[in-house]
């Protein structure tokens, strides 16, 4: 059966500097990791890769079976719910971000996912009237909540989380790894520096600070 | 009406003499910049006598063929001063930003000289390169804002670029927000023009009539026409240089291409 993820041989280059190399990495339809490592050691970059944000300098991305190129990605990415770091929730208020994937075509047969806000907003223990407020105004662990929010209600079945949880308390930590325990449908490989967190996962990934990637379990 | 007064060459030297203000401030205050009015003093005398020179040839013989090659080349010089103003490659999009300008100045232009003069010699030099110097002229202004909005607009907030991606959209639905923002930059400064037009100056064309010999009443129907075809032609060039440019600046996965800027990010 066909990997939900697949890094193969993965070279990552910034310049001059190689972050990262030799990475292999599969993940089964289902399967939950975590990938751990130094800060600066690639973490970030890995994920990205599988967007097709960052253009690894050799290797190759799968996503379903199916390799990632120029021509793939449009399609592979709709297959990819990406909460990243310090989410960029635009402008406007936190329910026009929330919406705001909805009005691409892509996602266009999945407006009444959006009656399940204020369950996914009791959920992540986020008041209903943030709805209403501007994204500027609110605070680093609204922000991630809502970009997580955003991502879920794509109905997309591989995730790729970037410390998602860095800005949450202990309950707001907690709320987001029994969702994702929860869901045996989805994939989910995840960046966090608490690996305490996310206890539910099947396997630690943890990226040398070198660039000689090794994969523990 | 009066017959426009001819400037002899002696009474142009007398305009000259008015430079004894700004030079006096800039010399009492120590204004760092006599060197740099001077060189654009003796550039502006030189590129319009040139101009002028050329134009009355181009006038007096006024041929289709040669009345369009003049315009190409504004549209040309235009394209060269967007390019540079925008901080981009040049070898990336002067060819994109050309087309929106010729197709900007040209759309306006012919309806002008057409449909609203009635001129069955569209590009008659009387009316074709005026008019179409002021499109253009406007359109060359419009565009560094809109082309630069546009850019610099992606690289400052590329996390919420990339989000959108990550979220399903399309390189044309990603780019929507910033095609808005740039529009609305560039169209701002004629938009607020045509609110004050008449009120706080009087405009370039509706003088220069006026000072042809023509009536105020013919005046502002010029005026009026020209703020339209310039409003137009603004539009349909920052849309078509940023919809054409977009093409040549991004990468096949959907990034803006770093390489289309001249310098590096501003961190």
């Amino acid at each position: 059966m066909a990997k939900a993820l697949e890094a193969n041989d993965l070279e990552i280059r910034f310049g001059v500097q190689t972050v990262l190399r030799g990475f292999s990495l599969a993940l089964a339809s289902g399967e939950k990791v975590l990938l751990t490592g130094p800060s600066g050691c690639g973490k970030s970059s890995v994920l990205r890769c599988f967007l097709g944000f960052v253009a690894p300098g050799a290797g190759s991305i799968s996503i379903d079976g199916e390799g990632l190129t120029a021509a793939t990605v449009w399609r592979l990415r709709q297959r990819v719910a990406y909460v990243g770091q310090e989410p960029d929730l635009g402008t406007g208020t936190a329910a026009q971000a929330v919406e705001r994937p909805f009005h691409y075509r892509a996602n266009a047969g999945l407006r009444r996912n959006l009656d399940r806000v204020p369950e996914l907003f009791e959920r992540f223990h986020l008041a209903r009237d943030l709805l209403q407020k501007d994204v500027g105004s609110l605070s680093g662990g609204e922000k991630q909540r809502i970009a997580l929010i955003s991502a879920i209600l794509l109905d997309r079945k591989i995730f790729l989380l970037d410390e998602v949880t860095s800005a949450l308390d202990k309950a707001g930590k907690q709320a987001v790894a029994d969702y994702f325990h929860s869901r045996d449908d989805a994939t989910a490989l995840i960046v966090a520096h608490d690996p305490e967190v996310f206890s539910f996962v099947q396997r630690i990934v943890a990226l040398p600070g070198n660039s000689q990637a090794k994969e523990a379990t | 009406m009066n017959e426009i007064v001819h400037i002899g060459p002696w009474e142009l030297a007398a305009a000259y003499l008015l430079l004894a203000f700004p030079f006096a401030i800039i010399l009492w205050y120590r204004v760092p910049m006599l060197g740099e009015t001077v060189i654009s003093l003796v550039r502006m005398t030189v590129q319009l006598l040139l101009v002028g020179l050329y134009l009355q040839v181009i006038f007096r013989l006024n041929i289709v063929w040669l009345n369009a090659a003049w315009l190409m080349v504004m549209v040309a010089v235009a394209d060269v001063s967007i390019v540079r103003s925008c901080g981009l490659r040049f070898r990336r999009i002067a060819w994109p930003v050309s087309l929106a300008l010729a197709a900007g100045t040209t759309a306006p232009l012919m309806l002008f000289t057409g449909l609203i003069l009635g001129r069955h010699n569209l590009l008659d030099a009387q009316y074709a390169i005026p008019i179409g110097g002021m499109i253009l002229g406007n359109c060359l202004r419009a565009d560094i804002v809109g082309i630069r909005t546009f850019y610099e607009s992606i690289r400052s907030t590329e996390k919420a670029f990339l989000q959108s991606l990550a979220e399903g959209a399309s390189l044309h639905e990603a780019v929507r927000p910033y095609v808005r923002k740039a529009t609305q930059a560039a169209l701002a400064p004629t938009v607020a023009t045509m609110a004050t037009i008449g009120l706080v100056s009087l405009p370039g064309m509706m003088t220069g009539v006026i000072l042809g010999g023509a009536s105020p009443a013919t005046a502002i129907r010029y005026q009026i026409a020209i703020m339209i075809s310039i409003f137009s032609g603004t539009a349909i060039t920052v849309a078509l240089a940023i919809r054409l440019t977009t093409r040549t600046s991004f990468t096949p996965f959907g990034l803006l291409d770093p390489a289309i800027f001249r310098d590096r990010p501003k961190k």
